[in-house]
């Protein structure tokens, strides 16, 4: 690590707001298992680091009937996976957390960083998109709210501005019978990053909401396909018929950890599966 | 995580252009009060300041686990975190497992059953196993694998450390009434 | 495994004993040269061609020389330093041209590790790209050279054997028979193409060494992650002019090697260092990415096989061609190369056959030794040859390689006849058969049944052989010597890096002095000033070796106490037996002795001596071996043959492609069983490795030659997560006669033959047979998706993404 940086640990949000607009050469910290990737490659040049962690909003994990969860930028990935709530509400996040890098790495790395990493890859915002969640980001000018499928502008590349930080993320409640998976496709068991990430939802009304990462240049929600679905009504030729369509949907690229003609099938498999999981056939 | 431990902490810029932070934490039951560099990493720390050579750095990205330490409960890598963030934290070392000169049960577990070779990576399974131990006395073999696939071993094929930790639970149910 | 179910019908040998270095290396204690601080030790860092192949135009080091805290910055201007195993071909440090994407650029010593990084950061390099050997057609084509000079190059000559003007670092061959009639004659020909990607060996303390270069003699200190002291300081030697006794080299506990570690690879570029920096010792280690990128691989390999056969099975001839991509360097490559011509066609006998072995120089990271030596590799060519050969003469696998398999009056593909004391193939293989339940292959309407399940499963196995790779000539020694309490100080040369080799030659020296193991003080420590010497520790050949040199020491002790013993028990030594640490008289067992009471010499009462501190040696070397003859490969270069087989069972996730391992029954004629611990260790440990190639692991080129997984995100090994589901071990104990107890060697057989197994397992799966590992989840998918019914290298190259 080249880098030589300043440590600031602040407690008030607007004091932190200020010094990321001031320093231009200032990074977040939160768990800090990107981060510090970044840093110890020397990819980034770091001049300042802002330690979240002891800021009173990032901390917010809690869910509020009719409200939904707020997942703040300070909470791990394994309080997500240990949580109770998650399980039963939000099955495909409870997933998608527990497949998430190691045990030890999940002690460390938070929901939030997941997504502001902004990693094609990212295993965390297919269900997230799922449940159409919605980014709170604060500013020297205040807070503003931006959904998770417009938070995502290209490659490791977000909506953020300079001065701005994401303090939670927030999931409506889902209704009475709400339904969803996460299904992943790896090189092996262990850790590892997704080759493809799939979250299917299906609403009480029977609609479903489809997320998916490592097939685009950010992870997608894919509206065209469920409109179509539930277009059709879900059906077990629907499913069929969709597994084949989703390719028309995605444009995987190949790389070092898969071919695109894979990363289509897969996509087609992992889609199938979820919806005939969550239908109740074991496919 | 107790934010309440947390104190802010504002980088004090001395005349050199030197960066220290003065750092106070709890390593296997000792008080340390040490001033530190904010770019030096936890695992850096423990080995070059602490002289606590048991924990290793073997990819230094988090990948592998060979600097797993056990931080204010949670088995952690100590090579992603900056030592600047264990302000107030209560660490565990491989070289706080054993107590009063005698090794702990998980030790003398994972010597019977043979669950290390060249040893590199023993420190780190051994953490992993004892946050895992302290959280959850009685897993299944499913959840020690997912508790102990963070950390890599090249030698042994994890088998003889699988039952290593099955048979510390044995032990330690008896021995240690739980 | 049943802790209960090994019998040995010796006291200490076989019996399961605790590793001696485990409560070092359980309470953070043991000291690895990565943990090593020397006074005044600086830090070093590379610079490494980012390019496969380029022109060095210039280097600017004025500003990471003026950099404060700097000591030593280097390039290939200030040495012309050689080195090499076998063949002198790598520069120390790189001048004109590079040769692959890790070659060490410029090097800096500063007084921390950051200051180097940042001194790195500071050069100013200007390259200019070439086009680069991408592969082994086009290195065969011969239109670039990577070693313009492989003319001159300085090799071992009569066993290697560089081919002029071309990028052939060795080419050995072996032929007996007359293999055109043999095919002539034949019922069926096959011919077959079978290919694998380089792997890393990962093991989990990269390479680290220190040195200290005394800028007043030609003395220099070594202390390094090694498998080979006495190797390093024989190259180092050659390589810098000096003697070999001007070199101390010192090795700590060793954070895993499995090859990687043996020869000589970071020692020379520290010594510049540390006489750059005017001897202040300095430490090189290598990150995980140079240990993928810089740090020698097991190279890449293409295997083309034809083999003929009678319709009833038998094999008439074999023809083998195999091609060794050794990237740009031949450090061990060339010998594994040489291997491949004597244990290329496995355990069979056959008595027309050719093999030709190339190593071959590309742009790609150099390769080296890995865990089987090549073995791997060859067998997965004929093992899975062998399932194709019976799959089209219709009969049962088993059925077709027992009647194949060596036996004693057969001869291997060198002319070495087989005895009753070499072991048995067909032991091994019908134990494992056995145990997985095998009754045959599974019928196409079986598959096609299970298909629509999603899952299908199967079953494979497959054999395997080695013997050591070795010099005619390789030699190991012991010294031993009597504390005054009776223990023994057993001194050995040879490296213990977690494969349980101090404990298991403590068990034999126990065993023959008949004293508590406890008794025996051993250390994984060698020090080349007083550790006597070993060749080298590879090979499985250190329990062969070296144990025979520590029964030696102590039938030697045990001769020399008895001499002793008899003066002071006014008797012949022939009369005196030993036991439980004492000796006594035959006829008379009250007139006894303590070992301690003659361990330093006996004491009469009136305080007179004799005798003197106990002390003696044993040595070995390898019996009868001879190197092989350049044409036909004919002689004797195996001191011990072990052979195993495995048998798989696997289930196949028939759309993702993710193949699930079921069981795994693996079976080895080790002859005797040391320690049933140990053997255990070492054969979880193979079959994971093995694991790791059949199914996962392969570096990956970019059309440039550089490597596109140079970390653990992309370059991954098997996890807890990834172990099969079940694993027996069996052991097979015919001895070798002249093996210490009987025993053979098992520490890297293990891994050999499961990609094989688990290939033929897949087979019987899917009725599909693949040529190209890894058996990814990606390849087995687009596998079946593609309708063919063999897939090939070219198959899988052509996948997008993959080259």
């Amino acid at each position: 690590m080249i880098s030589r940086f300043t440590y600031f640990k602040p407690h008030n949000l607007i004091e932190t707001v200020q010094y990321l607009e001031k320093e231009e050469k200032s990074f977040v910290l939160a768990g800090g298992t990107d981060l510090m990737i970044l840093l110890r490659r020397n990819l980034i040049d770091a001049e300042h680091i802002v330690d979240i962690k002891a800021l009173p909003e990032t901390a917010a994990f809690e869910f509020i009937d009719g409200a939904g969860l707020t997942i703040g930028a300070s909470v791990v990935v394994n309080r997500v996976v240990d949580s109770e709530v998650v399980k039963v509400k939000y099955p495909a996040l409870n997933q998608a957390a527990a497949s998430l890098a190691s045990f030890q790495l999940r002690n460390r790395a938070t929901v939030v960083g997941n997504i502001c990493n902004a990693s094609p890859g990212a295993d965390l915002p297919p269900a997230l998109l799922a449940y159409d969640a919605v980014v709170n980001i604060a500013g020297t000018q205040g807070i503003r709210q931006v959904p998770l499928h417009q938070f995502f502008t290209g490659v490791k590349r977000t909506v953020l501005q300079r001065g701005e930080l994401v303090v939670s993320v927030q999931l409506p409640e889902p209704g009475e019978g709400d339904k969803s998976i996460y299904l992943r496709q790896t090189r092996l068991r262990g850790h590892d990053l997704a080759t493809v990430g799939v979250a299917s939802r299906i609403k009480p009304d029977g609609k479903v909401a489809i997320g998916i990462c490592a097939v685009a240049p950010t992870p997608k929600r894919l509206f065209a396909l469920e409109d179509m679905i539930n277009e059709r009504g879900l059906s077990h030729e629907t499913i069929e018929w969709a597994a084949e369509e989703i390719k028309e949907h995605i444009h995987p690229i190949s790389d070092v950890r898969s071919s695109a003609l894979y990363r289509l099938q897969m996509a087609s498999v992992l889609l199938k599966r979820g919806l005939f999981n969550l239908i109740g056939k074991e496919d | 995580m107790d934010n309440s431990k947390d104190c802010s902490m504002y980088t004090e810029h001395i005349e050199s252009g030197k960066r220290k932070v003065t750092l106070n934490l709890t390593v296997n039951g000792r008080q340390v009060v040490r001033d530190v560099d904010p770019s030096m990493t936890l695992l850096h720390f423990l080995r070059d300041n602490l002289k606590l050579f048991g924990t290793k750095e073997a990819c230094g990205e988090g990948e592998c686990g060979a600097c797993t330490i056990i931080m204010d409960g949670n088995a952690v890598t100590s090579c992603i975190i900056l030592a600047v963030e264990a302000e107030g934290a209560q660490i565990t070392t491989v070289e706080g497992l054993a107590k009063d000169g005698k090794l702990s049960i998980l030790q003398e577990e994972y010597i019977k059953a043979d669950a290390l070779q060249c040893g590199f990576c023993t420190p780190g399974f051994l953490m992993s196993t004892r946050a895992l131990l302290d959280h959850n006395p009685n897993p299944t073999d499913e959840e020690i694998t997912e508790a102990l696939s963070g950390n890599l071993c090249r030698c042994t094929g994890y088998l003889p450390i699988l039952n290593a930790v099955k048979s510390t639970v044995e032990r330690e149910r008896k021995e240690l009434d739980r | 495994m049943d802790e209960k179910k090994y019998q040995s019908k010796y006291s200490r040998v076989g019996q399961r004993y605790d590793r001696k270095d485990a409560r070092e290396k359980v309470t953070g204690q043991a000291v690895y040269t990565y943990d090593l601080e020397l006074p005044g030790m600086l830090h070093a860092r590379c610079l490494l061609s980012p390019y496969a192949r380029a022109r060095i135009v210039s280097i600017d080091t004025s500003k990471a020389k003026a950099l404060p805290g700097v000591r030593a910055v280097l390039t290939g201007e200030d040495s012309d330093i050689l080195v090499g195993l076998y063949m002198q071909d790598k520069r120390v440090l790189s001048k004109g041209e590079t040769r692959y994407q890790g070659d060490v650029v410029a090097a800096v010593a500063a007084e921390d590790e950051e200051t180097a990084e940042r001194a790195i950061s500071l050069l100013e390099v200007v390259y200019e790209p070439l086009v680069p050997v991408h592969d082994i057609d086009e290195a065969l084509e011969g239109k670039i050279l990577v070693h313009e000079d492989i003319n001159d190059l300085k090799h071992y000559e009569g066993v290697f054997f560089p081919q002029k003007d071309s990028n052939i670092a060795s080419w050995n061959k072996s032929k007996k028979g007359d293999l055109d009639k043999a095919f002539d004659e034949s019922d069926l020909v096959v011919e077959n193409e079978f290919s694998l990607p380089a792997v890393a060996h990962v093991p989990m303390e990269t390479h680290v060494a220190i040195v200290q270069a005394d800028p007043f003699s030609n003395k220099i200190k070594i202390w390094s992650s090694a498998q080979s002291p006495f190797t390093i300081r024989q190259i180092m030697a050659d390589s810098f002019g000096i003697s070999e006794s001007d070199v101390e080299v010192h090795i700590p506990y060793v954070g895993g090697g499995f090859g990687g570690k043996a020869g000589i690879h970071l020692e020379p570029l520290a010594t510049l260092l540390s006489k750059a920096a005017g001897g202040l010792p300095v430490k090189v280690r290598a990150t995980r990415e140079q240990e993928f990128n810089q740090l020698p691989t097991r190279a890449g390999m293409r295997g083309r096989i034809k083999t003929g056969v009678t319709k009833d099975g038998k094999l008439t001839g074999i023809k083998a061609v195999y091609d060794w991509d050794s990237g740009a360097y031949a450090d061990y490559a060339v010998n594994v190369g040489k291997t491949a011509v004597y244990s290329g066609l496995g355990p069979y006998a056959v008595d027309n056959a050719s093999i030709d072995s190339k190593t071959i120089y590309t742009n790609k990271v150099f390769s080296t030794a890995y865990r089987g030596f090549g073995h791997l590799e060859t067998h997965w060519t004929i093992e899975r040859q062998m399932d194709i050969l019976s799959q089209k003469l219709g009969i049962d696998p088993y059925e077709f390689r027992m009647k194949n398999l060596l036996e004693p009056g057969f001869e291997t593909m060198s002319g070495e006849v087989i005895t009753e004391s070499s072991g048995s193939p067909k032991d091994c293989l019908t134990a494992v058969v056995k145990e997985i339940g095998w009754t045959g292959r599974k019928t196409e309407e079986e598959r096609q049944r299970e298909w629509k399940t999603g899952k299908v499963r199967g079953k494979g196995f497959a054999m395997l052989q080695k013997a050591p790779a070795m010099p005619a000539n390789t030699a190991s020694s012991v010294i031993m010597q009597m504390n005054g309490d009776g223990h023994v100080k057993l001194m050995i040369g040879a490296v213990d890096f977690g494969q349980g080799a101090i404990t298991a030659l403590a068990q034999i020296a126990a065993q023959e002095l008949d004293i508590p193991i406890e008794h025996i003080e051993i250390s994984a420590e060698i020090d080349t000033r007083s550790s006597p010497y070993d060749w080298n520790t590879v090979a499985s050949k250190l329990i062969f070796m070296a144990g025979n040199a520590v029964i030696k020491a102590s039938r030697e002790m045990l001769r020399k106490m008895k001499e002793v013993a008899a003066q002071a028990l006014r008797t012949e030594p022939e009369n005196l037996m030993h036991a439980n640490g004492e000796v006594y008289h035959r006829h008379n067992p009250g007139r006894r002795l303590s070992y301690k009471d003659i361990a330093l010499g006996y004491m009469y009462p009136n305080g007179t001596g004799i005798g003197g501190p106990l002390i003696s040696s044993g040595s070995s070397i390898a019996d009868g071996l001879t190197n092989l003859h350049p044409e036909t490969g004919q002689g004797n270069p195996a001191a011990v043959w072990t052979f195993g087989a495995h048998a798989v069972e696997i289930e196949v996730d028939v759309e993702t492609g993710y193949i699930e391992v079921l069981k795994v029954a693996s079976a080895f004629d080790i002859g005797q069983v040391i320690n049933e611990k140990l053997v255990f260790g070492q054969i979880c440990g193979g079959v994971l490795q093995g694991l790791g190639s059949a199914l996962l692991e392969g570096y990956k080129f970019n059309k440039d030659v550089q490597l596109l997984n140079p970390s653990f995100t992309d370059n991954k090994i098997p996890t807890m997560k990834d172990m099969p589901v079940e694993i027996v071990p069996i052991y097979i104990e015919n001895p070798q006669l002249n093996g210490p107890y009987g025993a053979r060697g098992v520490g890297e057989h293990p891994m050999i033959s499961i990609p094989s197994a688990i290939g033929n397992a897949v087979y019987d799966a899917l009725g599909i047979n693949f040529h190209v590992l890894p058996l990814s989840p990606e390849a087995i998918a687009l596998g079946i998706a593609s309708g063919k019914k063999s897939i090939l290298c070219t198959d899988v190259d052509c996948l997008p993404g993959l080259h």
